[in-house]
């Protein structure tokens, strides 16, 4: 069950987006690879509260982020070092650099949670803009499932640590995970599209999300048909003003 | 950015990319880009009125399935964006070379070293 629902929307919503985005919500608020439910549903609650953080919004001003020092106003649900994670993705996230990865990862975050819990965090940010755009209430946190995290693990042969800060699934390898991530094989395999694929059902719930908030990878070449109704060069003026605002280079 | 060039070469337009930079959209090319501008800078935000201000706007000019997309991808974004990030992932090496000269240009090298402008701080002004 999820507590997500459109029936307060004072408009049609598209057919697909009824039907994914509270799937999307309500794994959330499943056990997942590598965080329990309780965890996953404290990390969507801590992505939440980051914006009233005082020592982000310092950090937010400076030149120098990473040279401001402090502690964070959390929730308490999360030990510190995760909710360092979930405070400089949502605050200041063009600014993230690859020391900062590894220091979190040296601190107690191992890398194949922080890819999950960037799942999450992207995914409670997907949806809460979302609702925001349509006039309707955010909605409630899920109520955490019982169950244990699977510990399903990508064996490292098909892993690559040059591509990116985290690894990322080889998209050269015949292998199932690439056939299911990758169907076009490796000229395909853009590099958001490999992004979270080194925990596979974290990239299952995200793309479940874009390809409905957006648009498939074909269709987002096919400039000879608007397959929304807005046209691809309004949806591509959108996704580039937010991307500056996030000071996205990507 | 660069599919919104590419959308503009296969529509024979020119659009002027630096609407994503904070103009006002509204010498772009690309119709009612003004009020797709304010929509996506208002939703990243926590401001409810001028959320609500940039919603109506859209919904008059432009009906509400266009909303519903506007939102949709500007929330995609909102979302993608930090993936992005927060992996590493760096641009593709094709897409870099295409895109080198309005990167430059744009002054999108800079960013993570600079505050970018935001249109809605004029609607207010």
């Amino acid at each position: 069950m999820s507590f997500l629902t459109f029936d307060a929307a004072s408009m049609p919503i598209r057919d697909d987006i009824v039907e994914a985005l509270p799937q999307v919500w309500a794994q959330i608020g499943e056990p997942g690879t590598w965080l329990t439910a309780e965890v996953r549903v404290a990390v969507a609650a801590e992505s939440r509260h980051a914006r009233h953080c005082a020592l982000c919004a310092e950090r937010k001003e400076t030149l120098s982020p990473y040279s401001v020092q402090g502690k964070h106003d959390s929730l308490g649900m999360l030990p510190a070092e995760k909710v360092e994670v979930v405070h400089r993705v949502m605050t200041d996230s063009g600014r993230i650099v690859e020391h900062w990865f590894q220091a979190m990862c040296d601190s107690g975050v191992p890398e194949t949670e922080y890819v999950e819990m960037i799942g999450v965090i992207a995914c409670t940010v997907g949806i809460d803009t979302f609702c925001r755009g349509i006039g309707i209430e955010p909605p409630r946190l899920p109520e955490p499932q019982p169950g244990e995290p699977s510990g399903k693990r990508v064996p490292e042969d098909q892993l690559n640590r040059d591509l990116a800060f985290a690894p990322t699934i080889r998209p050269e390898i015949d292998g199932p995970l690439q056939n299911e991530f990758f169907p076009g094989g490796p000229p395909t395999a853009a590099h958001i599209r490999r992004a979270l694929t080194s925990v596979p059902d974290t990239q299952r719930q995200f793309w479940l999300m874009v390809n409905t908030l957006y648009m498939n990878g074909l269709q987002m070449r096919d400039f000879s048909t608007e397959y929304r109704a807005i046209t691809h060069a309004q949806i591509e003026l959108v996704a580039g003003r937010v991307s500056a605002i996030n000071q996205c280079v990507y | 950015m660069a599919l919104l060039r590419a959308s503009g070469e296969h529509a024979g337009e020119n659009y002027d990319l630096s609407a994503v930079l904070g103009d006002s959209g509204r010498d772009t090319g690309i119709p009612d880009a003004d009020v797709l501008i304010r929509l996506a800078e208002a939703v990243v935000g926590y401001d409810t009125d001028e959320i609500a201000a940039a919603r109506q706007a859209v919904l008059d000019r432009m009906g509400a399935a266009a909303l519903v997309d506007a939102a949709a991808v500007a929330a995609n974004f909102n979302a993608i964006d930090r993936v992005a990030d927060s992996i590493g992932i760096p641009l593709e090496e094709e897409k870099a070379l295409h895109s080198e000269e309005f990167r430059e240009e744009l002054g999108i090298n800079g960013f993570g070293k600079m505050t970018v402008n935001v249109a809605s701080e004029r609607h207010s002004s």
